[in-house]
């Protein structure tokens, strides 16, 4: 394992973590534009949490311990996420080959645990949710592992610092850019998917019929609602500089412009969730495994292509 | 370096999986609009481009405005006019179309890979993979829907799919015949549209009443 | 080869005295346990010990009236199989003594210890067999011990279907089997396996295809499953335990064997059982979504793991084929290894199921639910079998499918067909993991957590403690393995080096990967204690409550409001709706007032439905019209015999 603890990487692993929340209240500001409003405040999400984390909780006689071991998981694998991951092309904290496999299993683990958190409380909105969950994650797995394949097949290597860097690496200006395109839309519609925003699920609501991620934690409250909120700020952080690696190559050039170059290029995808959220309406029910499906279509058509493209 | 061509390759592939999966139909039909300008465009953007004479820039215009403009708009004109119900009629659902579009391209890489013509450009073999799955899954459109508009539309992609095909194995000095028959192919599909809006058709059949078809026999 | 035979002794000697001494019904099942716990642990060892210290081969040979000899033979790749059939029929043997414990039926139990011990037996007999007929014996003695095993409740109607349906498919399995040994017997004149290598390849081709068909059934490849949801409910649950965690196992073996020994050099092999794996996979963890008994459920996810075994075993035989070193040795080694850690963990969820069923008297998880804190042992050691069988870290299922993985990807680097199916095999590896996280949510969500849905579940207490320490030593075993795997991968390793292409592979490959994920789990293990350490700090101080869960407003809240197996699998099982048919009865609302109505659904196995109308109707049909062969007419009957005589004279 490249244990590359340099003050840089995690330098960079703290800056971002530190930034995870303050990204989603752009989000909210392009909706709020988008409705003619002022929205809430840049540092919302930052207020939420220490909120939160001032209060106590309330949990329902049905929960067994694990409802408490849920939003534990849950931020825990998601923490570990950004530990592994480059940003702005500087070295991850800690690195190895195939730690992409593991990563990704890791996710799985956490959302293991949030769907029996949510079957804990014999609630059949939770239920709901929870079944909602697993489908949907199960398509969305495919479109991911066929993009790992592809990239292993574009550049040979198994692990994000090596995806980024080196002279096979994966991006949009680099050789086979029309296939990185399909992967980005594709990426783009699992960020939706994972993330639970619209047009999957409508974060702002906890309706039935918009529930799937936000009525799973529906009975947590005080610091495990913080625990869970952070962990999905952080899982959003992952995906949108998976997206914004792929856009940019940040392993050439010097590092300071890399970080704003970086930081610009992260909140012009959080805009583009929200410009997306605030013009689309959220899918019946019924089409969300057509709309995942789709991705996976695209990066299965990218991989195909590799095989008389990419000899 | 990016290649211009492959990122146009693979928009007209994103167009042909998105229209798969769409349950609109004016959504479908501005797909098509949207895939009728780039595949037209193709041609000019392909490396072995060259000789653009005056006729040539015309040619290319007039398909362009055809495939972009004339054939859309008459397939709104039909969508809004003759069409009760938005909402496309499948045959065969929509994952399942979308997976015989995976298939497609499957089987459309093989069979480029094993014609093997040993005169054809690096650059077209992603050309006529792209070809043939563009005219695969316009007969997947054709076959496994209900409305007759749809079907139109199926028949359009198949021809784009042709064109494609034909751009892949011309010889650059053929490359204004082959314009010239893109748009004699798409006359036709405009000729199709009037039907469809004159004579009011909005399903194949009025009902897919079998008894009354095994009369035909007689 | 003193302790493999001494261990076999104990174990039938433990077997044996149970039908000697069944009137005194605990100290029966007492020496039989110790007995067959003893010899299993002696079995055990030696065949770990054995495979560690790269110990060679050793034969035994017997010759029987010369006619043939029975001869059998403890390599690298017997001695990994050893090493899940001593050890999880010993927990079983634990497991037993509490969970058989009605003294009414001490004759019924006696037979099913003897023919337990058997069925160890018979085994390590298969796995060690080093000629055809011994494997063919071997493998009759372990199908017709298995059968007397799952008709333990003979008295119940189901079982005695499920026995029958299990007796038909083991015996055409074993035709196959008898099939492909004459074949290979037609080809190279002896019964002994050194000369099966030298046979040309179109032979090869077909024996192998006629043994995966026969090994197949026995291991519960889609479409040849059919039998194992109806048998492992059917049976004890520390029979369903073994049948499930090691008797399946053996139809892989066979496969494994048969390969080695016949040395193909063809991709067809390969990509034949990708194609099996991929579609034994997919579909048995979409059945056991699909299902609401917990022994079926449990049933069709071994289907399911059959599948990534299959995908891990196609990826080695593709990358042996293809000359992919890499591919080869981790495809196999991930397969192998996935044969042991399912066989861990699979037992437990099938001991655990047995003791929910020992103590709610019911099968069905829709009856049940809130078990978790009436049965903390038990929801424990199932929740890490759920989370072990789901392939998450840091847990022993995640290191199996990670090996599969890495020869998959690494098999991405091929042209043509193997390229696709490789690029599948990922896709589907993915697909499987992420439905299992999906039936095995279902699984402890319905059983366990929530409210308890009938009064079976509100007046359930904890199991016995012998059957609690059984689950709890397996479910130890699956972290040990997930955190620390590298001697149990290097074990795997070891046998795929009996693959010429691999036989030089070094650790130099899997240790560094082996040792970043033991980093990667302990690095998780420590930031989840840190993490519940916060957590345990921001609450200090606050004010926590306990409340009923708020139901939008709705004041009347009932358990039956909670969402069920069923409707929880209804989105998944819709999406698969061509290979999965539900059949839905509703009686419909027909009154004017409120009345009774009913609904039910039921969900059906296409591969049924398509045995009973391409196989099972037209030779039934067939026979049919032989009928007027038994017309009761005794003197005709004699005139038959003689009529038989009459022709044997003639022409023989």
């Amino acid at each position: 394992m490249d244990f590359t603890f340099s003050f840089t990487s995690f330098l960079s692993f703290l800056v971002a973590f530190t930034l995870a929340p303050l990204f989603m209240g752009v989000i909210l500001k392009v909706k709020a534009f988008f409705g003619g409003k002022q929205g809430p405040p840049w540092l919302i999400k930052y207020y939420t949490l220490i909120k939160l984390l001032r209060k106590g909780s309330v949990y329902s006689t049905s929960t067994t311990f694990i409802f408490k071991l849920g939003p534990i998981i849950s931020f825990v694998t998601a923490f570990m996420l950004l530990l592994f991951f480059p940003f702005a092309g500087l070295p991850p904290v800690l690195s190895f080959h195939g730690d992409v496999v593991v990563l990704f299993y890791l996710l799985g683990l956490g959302r293991f645990f949030t769907v029996l958190a949510a079957l804990d409380t014999a609630s059949p909105f939770e239920g709901m949710g929870a079944a909602r969950e697993v489908f949907f994650s199960a398509l969305a797995e495919a479109t991911i592992f066929v993009i790992l394949a592809l990239f292993f097949r574009l550049s040979g290597s198994l692990s994000f610092a090596e995806y980024f860097s080196g002279d096979q690496f994966v991006n949009l200006w680099s050789q086979s850019a029309a296939l990185i395109f399909l992967v980005l839309i594709a990426l783009f519609i699992v960020l939706l998917t994972e993330n639970s925003r619209v047009p999957v699920d409508d974060p702002a609501t906890h309706l039935e019929l918009t529930m799937i991620h936000e009525v799973m934690i529906l009975d947590h409250s005080g610091p495990d609602l913080a625990l869970i909120e952070m962990g999905a700020f952080c899982k959003m952080l992952f995906y949108s500089a998976f997206i914004s690696c792929l856009l940019y190559p940040f392993h050439t050039g010097s590092a300071l412009y890399n970080v704003l170059v970086f930081n610009i290029i992260m909140a012009l995808i959080y805009a583009g969730v929200g410009l997306v959220e605030s013009i689309t309406a959220r899918y019946k029910m019924d089409m969300v495994p057509n709309f995942i499906l789709t991705s996976f279509a695209l990066v299965f058509f990218a991989t195909i292509l590799t095989m008389e493209f990419v000899q | 370096m990016i290649h211009i061509s492959n990122i146009f390759l693979a928009l007209i592939l994103l167009s042909v999986l998105l229209s798969l999966r769409s349950n609109r139909l004016m959504a479908l039909v501005k797909l098509m609009a949207f895939q009728g300008i780039i595949v037209s465009a193709v041609p000019l953007v392909l490396d072995t481009a060259h000789g653009l004479t005056f006729n040539l820039i015309m040619f290319f215009l007039l398909l362009i405005l055809v495939k972009g403009l004339v054939i859309p708009g008459m397939m709104s004109i039909a969508v809004n006019k003759v069409v009760a119900s938005r909402e496309i009629e499948p045959i065969i659902g929509y994952h399942a179309s979308l997976f015989a579009g995976l298939i497609m391209i499957i089987f459309s890489v093989y069979i480029t890979n094993h014609l093997n013509l040993a005169s054809l450009p690096a650059s077209h073999k992603l050309l006529l993979v792209t070809g043939i799955t563009t005219m695969g899954a316009g007969l997947i459109l054709l076959m496994a829907r209900r409305k007759a508009i749809t079907q139109v539309i199926g028949y359009l992609m198949m021809e784009n799919g042709i064109y494609l095909i034909g751009t892949a194995l011309a010889k650059e000095v053929h490359t204004q015949y082959v314009v010239e028959f893109a748009v004699l192919l798409d006359l036709l599909v405009a000729v199709l549209v009037m039907g469809i809006v004159l004579n009011d058709i909005n399903h194949t059949f009025d009902d897919v009443d079998t008894a009354l078809l095994g009369q035909l026999k007689d | 080869m003193n302790i493999f035979f001494l261990a076999l002794l104990l174990i039938g000697v433990g077997g044996t005295q149970a039908l000697a001494t069944f009137r005194l019904y605990s100290l029966m099942k007492a020496g039989a346990v110790l007995a067959i716990i003893a010899g299993c642990s002696f079995g055990a060892y030696d065949a770990a010990a054995r495979l560690l210290q790269h110990a060679e081969p050793v034969i035994y040979n017997h010759s029987w009236l010369h006619i043939f000899t029975f001869s059998l033979k403890i390599d690298a790749v017997s001695a990994f199989f050893l090493v899940p059939v001593f050890a999880i029929p010993a927990v079983g043997a634990l497991y037993s003594f509490q969970y058989l414990h009605d003294a009414k039926r001490a004759a019924g139990t006696a037979i099913n210890y003897f023919f337990y011990a058997l069925l160890i037996i018979s085994m390590a007999l298969v796995v060690c067999a080093n000629n055809l007929i011994s494997f063919a014996l071997a493998w009759e003695l372990m199908s017709v011990s298995s059968f007397f095993l799952v008709i333990y409740d003979v008295h119940k109607k189901a079982t005695r279907g499920a026995g029958y349906i299990y007796f038909i498919f083991t015996q055409a399995g074993a035709l196959f089997i008898f099939a492909g040994f004459g074949f290979l017997y037609s080809h190279t004149g002896t019964f002994g396996f050194e000369a099966l290598a030298s046979i040309p390849d179109s032979a090869k081709l077909i024996a192998f295809i006629l043994i995966l068909i026969g090994c197949g059934s026995k291991a519960g490849i889609m479409p040849l499953h059919i039998w194992l949801p109806y048998a492992h409910p059917a049976a004890p649950s520390h029979v369903s335990a073994v049948m499930s965690g090691v008797m399946i196992k053996m139809g892989i073996y066979g496969i494994v064997r048969f390969y080695l020994l016949l040395e193909p050099t063809s991709v067809v092999f390969g990509q034949i059982v990708i194609v099996l794996g991929i579609s034994s996979g997919i579909l048995g963890v979409v059945y056991a979504i699909g299902k609401q008994d917990i022994k079926k459920m449990l049933a069709y996810s071994s289907v399911e793991n059959i599948g990534i075994i299959l995908l891990g075993l196609g990826v080695g035989m593709l990358g042996a084929a293809s000359g992919n070193k890499t591919m080869a040795a981790f495809g196999f080694a991930g397969g192998l290894l996935h044969v042991f850690n399912h066989s861990i963990f699979k037992s437990l969820l099938f001991m655990g199921a047995g003791s929910v069923l020992h103590q709610t008297k019911t099968g069905a998880s829709n009856e049940l639910g809130g078990l978790m804190k009436t049965m903390p042992v038990t929801g424990r050691s199932l929740l890490i079998g759920s989370i072990s069988i789901s392939g998450l870290p840091p847990f022993n299922g995640f290191i199996s499918e990670f090996l599969i993985y890495y020869g998959a990807i690494h098999g991405l680097s091929l042209h043509g067909a193997s390229f696709v199916l490789s690029a599948l095999a990922i896709i589907a590896l993915a697909v499987i993991g992420a439905l299992a996280g999906a039936a095995f949510t279902k699984f402890i969500g319905v059983i366990f957590l929530g409210e308890p849905r009938t009064d079976k579940a509100a007046k359930a207490s904890e199991a016995g403690i012998l059957m609690g320490t059984a689950l709890s030593v397996l479910a130890a075993s699956c972290l040990i393995i997930g955190v620390w795997p590298y001697h149990f991968v290097q074990a795997a390793f070891l046998v795929t080096q009996a693959i010429p292409l691999v036989s030089d592979y070094t650790t130099a490959e899997f240790m560094p990967l082996m040792t970043n994920i033991s980093r990667t789990a302990a690095l998780f293990i420590l930031l989840f204690i840190i993490v519940t350490v916060l957590r345990k700090i921001f609450y200090i101080g606050k004010e926590v409550t306990k409340s009923g869960t708020w139901g939008c407003g709705f004041t009347q809240p009932t358990v039956r409001m909670q969402y069920t197996g069923t409707s929880y699998a209804d989105s998944i099982v819709d999406f698969f709706r061509p290979f999965i048919r539900v059949q839905k009865n509703y009686s419909g609302i027909n009154k004017i007032f409120p009345g009774k109505t009913t609904y039910s659904s039921h969900t059906h196995d296409t591969s049924e439905i398509g045995l009973n109308i391409f196989v099972v109707r037209p030779v039934l049909y067939l026979l049919s019209k032989l009928r007027w062969i038994q017309h009761g007419n005794i003197q005709l009957y004699i005139g038959y015999i003689v009529l038989a005589i009459v022709v044997m004279l003639i022409f023989l």
